[in-house]
């Protein structure tokens, strides 16, 4: 009879396609009037000895039922839940409601990787101003008046003794004057010079760097300096210290890198000689320590600098320097 | 400066390859920026940096190379014999200060023509044009010796006289004229020196001859001039007169006044072979003797400086053959300086010349012992630097790309954008000598630089532009101070009206509000309140200068559709919203820090309400009433939908705002919320004037 009783149950079950038939027929079998509940009560008649027999087989196809209903729920809950969702469904190849981030401009870039380098090195950053006097641009830097060296800075003037800084060399002055060595700083800021073609903008950036304190020497410039370029162009980058002349530096250098578009080659970028300038250097001249009050026989430092549009130029190949300023998008968002 | 390299072996005594040669001169400080191969020969393109005004000649960069190969430098002929007897000349210098020394020969009867070959073929690899061999051998020996000289006709030379006044001694205080070889007539400032006859200027003096005085195909007689003028007033005089030339550029950096004569003998000696020249006795006055500088550098600091550790004897080996008469102590040595190198003046000189010798490459890399501090930059406070860098990233996120003008504007910028007269940015720094009319002041706001890469843009066919810019203005003080420098940062985001993939409902004044209200809460800048804008350039029913409490930190807006139609923007509903900050001020803010409050225990609980108010209502109003209401119960309000149209009469607004009310230390009963809510309600429409909306 049970085994029948489960056939039919199992029958029932397997035609039970939704929630609604499966609970009725949940009722059917376990509810109150259910079959397998008055199986249960009619235990009660059975002799002793055939009751505890009975009463195995019930209670068993009961588990059997409760679970076999159980399963069946769930699992209709999860399709009838898949189905919900499938129907839900959006196309998930189209683009997101965002108008993306901006981007920062190369030259920003670019200064942003020169002066995360010399802070990590210990340097602080400083400012200067920008219109300045003739004596911190120049005199104070050993620029005398009607000094040929002048014509290496074409200038623009506000008045006889207002300019524009043609360098940021003037934030030594001002830095050194305020505070006593040790020092350690880098400026990077914008410089003016009355100069405009391909590669020359009236208006550019530079970085610039100074570390003076007791017994700074010469192979502590090309160590720092050193360090520097193979931070930024990479370990394997070639570096050459070439004697040079800064009229507030003393011994001067500039320091050229190989060339990393021909890999040494030649090329015309490079001139044909494997090499780009990349930075300018010194060892402080002791007339400008002197200047600032500083004793030239207590202290020694070195001071360097750089174009950041010349490099940006080198590293991202950009042939023309007017594209920094004219702000083209497309320009913009290619870095 | 061009050079034949087969010149410089010559005088250098070397037989390097060129390449070799080129290297070393780089190596040591005179850059070779490229060689050019002419025939059999090369010419190698020098840069002389202005402190070696000695390396402008072959003789120069020869001493170089001959003190690099150790070799002996070959001087070219110079000596002459002249016929004896009276001049009958004269040379009175009236200016000792600005012609330290001046020397002269005379030579008669020079056959004009063209100059050999081998001269011909040296100077135009440098760079000179052949022109007749009298103008070719002064040309030649200014080359060789980089000592520039004059040749004047000596018959064009009146009463046998040559004076060298400044054109103030002459004529009392004022310029002078004189018509230059070039054809030109020019008017001399007071303080340039000329070189006059008896009666008239010949030439101005280390720049360019009189055309007067010029040697032509009849010159017979010379009147070849060598002297040494002061560098600087032959530089204020070029540069006064807009006239430079090989001669002023070499005399202004400093020419070697003791060899002046062996560069007038080689040309006389020249003018002899080639010109058939007769040679007659020389003048020489030299009022200004040159005394030599020792310069006493001490072995241990040559050391000290660069980081070697070299014997005596290798330091003295460096600066060998660079022509310095050395005496030598037990702990230093003392250099004299001879007269062609003007740029050595003090011990740190010497220890130059000595470390480019031994090579900067051969000298070890060392880093330095670290001293370890932070110091406070003092110029822009930290915080200014902080706030521009956090408001530049918050803007790269929001979708606004980074862009970068050059620091100029021009008035008629500030014009366009109807600033007042007596606005502070009228108050601008001009430059005296700007490139281009554009360019001639510094900006006060960065806004017209944007605009102007906006219609950049535009002609490039980008529609979607939303560009900021963060760096300084100058406002400028009193004549004579610097201006004020000020940090700036601002922005523009334009839209043209565009098919788009997903609604975009609200207003572009809000997206960037809402920008400008997460930049200012992310400072942590507290109490901040938008108040109608009375800039010009701005829509003025949308926009807003922003404060943090009575402070001005910026403002906000749609830009005025008259300077879209100033600028020729014609589009599709475009709009242009403008957010500037001031860094500075923004600095002098007070900063909240985030400070730890006890997260709510119990819940809380929404009550809706909307009120018809008038349509000029703030709703920015509605949180002060509410605040203004004495309970600790209410938590927040916030407006979810204003709206005007059906139902709502003319001249009226819905507001719709949710109340969070919540007690701190129970769960708050219906009852008790329905008549606090009723009460605030009540308040609110008392304090607005506005009707509940049923």
């Amino acid at each position: 009879m049970s085994a029948d009783l489960s056939n039919i149950f199992s029958e029932e079950l397997q035609s039970a396609t939704d929630l609604n038939g499966l609970s009725q027929l949940r009722v059917k079998y376990l509810g109150k009037k259910g079959i397998i509940t008055a199986e249960l009560k009619a235990l009660s008649a059975l002799a002793a000895e055939e009751r505890k027999a009975a009463g195995k087989r019930v209670n068993d196809l009961k588990s059997s039922v409760e679970a076999a209903l159980d399963f069946k729920e769930a699992s209709l809950k999860s399709d009838s839940l898949r189905s919900k969702l499938l129907s839900e469904s959006i196309d998930i190849s189209l683009p997101g409601k965002s108008s993306g981030f901006g981007r920062q401009h190369p030259l920003s870039r670019i200064m942003s990787e020169i002066t995360d380098i010399f802070v990590r090195m210990g340097f602080s950053i400083e400012e200067g101003p920008e219109v300045e006097l003739d004596r911190y641009n120049f005199e104070l830097l050993n620029i005398p008046k009607d000094h040929p060296a002048r014509d290496m800075q074409d200038t623009f003037y506000v008045s006889d003794e207002i300019l524009l800084r043609t360098h940021t060399s003037p934030v030594q002055v001002r830095v050194m004057q305020r505070q006593k060595p040790p020092l350690r700083f880098i400026a990077p800021g914008r410089v003016y010079r009355c100069d405009a073609d391909i590669t020359h903008s009236p208006m550019f950036h530079q970085v610039e760097g100074l570390m003076v304190d007791k017994d700074i020497t010469f192979s502590n410039l090309k160590a720092v300096l050193r360090t520097f370029v193979h931070q930024m162009f990479g370990a394997d980058t070639a570096v050459r210290f070439r004697p040079s002349f800064f009229p507030f530096t003393e011994p001067s250098v500039e320091i050229d890198i190989g060339c990393f578009l021909c890999g040494q080659a030649g090329c015309r970028v490079c001139k044909s000689t494997g090499w780009l300038e990349v930075l300018g250097a010194g060892m402080v001249n002791p007339a400008v320590l002197e200047n600032v009050g500083y004793d030239p026989d207590e202290y020694s430092g070195f001071a360097f600098g750089m174009g950041i549009e010349r490099i940006a130029m080198l590293k991202y190949a950009i042939d023309d320097i007017r594209l920094f300023f004219d702000n083209d998008i497309k320009f913009l968002k290619q870095f | 400066m061009k050079v034949s390299y087969n010149w410089l072996k010559e005088i250098a005594g070397i037989d390097a390859p060129v390449s070799e040669a080129a290297h070393r001169l780089t190596m040591t400080g005179l850059e070779v920026e490229g060689i050019e191969h002419i025939q059999d020969d090369c010419v190698l393109e020098v840069n002389v940096t202005p402190n070696r005004p000695d390396c402008l000649s072959i003789i120069g960069i020869a001493r170089e190379l001959s003190a690099l190969y150790k070799t002996s430098l070959n001087m070219p002929p110079h000596d002459v014999i002249a016929h004896p007897g009276d001049l009958d000349f004269n040379v009175d210098i009236l200016d000792y200060d600005l012609c330290n020394r001046y020397a002269g020969r005379i030579v008669r009867n020079v056959k004009i023509a063209d100059s050999p070959d081998w001269m011909k073929q040296r100077l135009e690899k440098c760079g000179i044009r052949p022109i007749n061999n009298v103008v070719d051998i002064t040309n030649y020996v200014l080359l060789e010796f980089g000592h520039p000289l004059h040749a004047f006709d000596l018959s064009k030379v009146k009463g046998h006289r040559i004076r060298i006044a400044s054109a103030g001694q002459i004529s009392g205080g004022t310029g002078i004229k004189i018509t230059t070889l070039d054809g030109v007539e020019r008017q001399t400032p007071a303080d340039t020196l000329l070189i006059l006859d008896s009666e008239n200027p010949i030439g101005i003096a280390g720049i360019m001859g009189g055309q007067d005085s010029e040697v032509d195909g009849n010159t017979k007689d010379l009147f070849i001039e060598s002297a040494y003028f002061d560098p600087a007033s032959i530089r204020r005089s070029s540069r006064a007169l807009g006239l430079k030339t090989e001669a002023s550029y070499r005399f202004e950096r400093g020419c070697d006044i003791k060899a002046l004569k062996k560069a007038l003998d080689r040309a006389a000696y020249l003018m002899k072979e080639l010109a058939d020249g007769e040679l007659y006795g020389k003048i020489d006055m030299y009022p200004k003797k040159f005394t030599p500088v020792s310069l006493d550098v001490k072995y241990e600091k040559v050391n000290r400086v660069l980081g070697l550790s070299l014997e005596k004897h290798q330091m003295l080996d460096c600066i060998e053959g660079l022509g310095f008469e050395i005496e030598t102590s037990d702990k230093s040595f003392s250099v004299i300086v001879p007269a062609f190198r003007k740029d050595m003046t003090r011990d740190y000189d010497v220890i130059e010349e000595i470390a480019r010798m031994y090579g900067y490459d051969n000298i070890p890399a060392v880093l330095p012992r670290a001293a370890v501090g932070i110091d406070s930059p003092a110029h822009m406070s930290e915080t200014s630097s902080q706030i521009s860098s956090e408001i530049k990233q918050a803007l790269l996120k929001s979708g606004y790309t980074e862009a970068l003008n050059l620091s100029f504007m021009s008035e008629s910028d500030l014009d366009l954008l109807s600033v007042p007269q007596d606005d502070e940015r009228r108050r601008v720094v001009k430059i005296k000598n700007p490139l281009r009319s554009e360019e001639a002041c510094m900006r006060t706001m960065i806004l017209p630089s944007l605009l102007i890469n906006l219609m950049h843009n535009l002609s490039h066919g980008n529609r979607d532009v939303r560009i900021f810019e963060s760096s300084r203005i100058f406002i400028s003080k009193e004549a004579d101070s610097l201006p004020d420098e000020r940090h700036s940062v601002c922005s523009i985001y334009y839209k043209e009206k565009a098919k788009t993939l997903y609604p975009e409902s609200a207003n572009d004044f809000f997206v960037v509000k809402g920008i400008a209200e997460s930049i200012l809460k992310d400072l942590g800048l507290g109490s901040c309140s938008f108040v109608r804008s009375s800039e010009q350039f701005l829509h003025p029913g949308q926009s807003a200068d922003i404060y943090s409490g009575a402070q001005k930190i910026g403002f906000i807006g749609a830009l005025n559709p008259i300077v879209f139609d100033k600028l020729g923007i014609k589009a599709s509903r475009p709009t242009l919203i403008a957010l500037e900050f001031s860094i500075d001020t923004i600095g002098l803010c007070s900063f909240t820090q985030p400070k730890y409050r006890q997260l709510p225990k119990f819940p809380a609980i929404d009550r809706d309400v909307a009120m018809v108010m008038d349509s000029g209502f703030a709703a920015s109003d509605l949180k002060r009433f509410v605040a203004g209401y004495s309970s600790d119960l209410i938590e927040d309000v916030y407006i979810f939908d204003v709206y005007q149209g059906q139902n709502i009469p003319e001249g009226k607004k819905s507001i719709a705002f949710s109340i969070r009310y919540r007690a701190a230390d129970r769960t708050l009963t219906e009852q008790e919320i329905d008549s606090l809510h009723k009460s605030l309600v009540s308040h609110l429409s008392e304090k607005t004037s506005g009707q509940v909306r049923q």
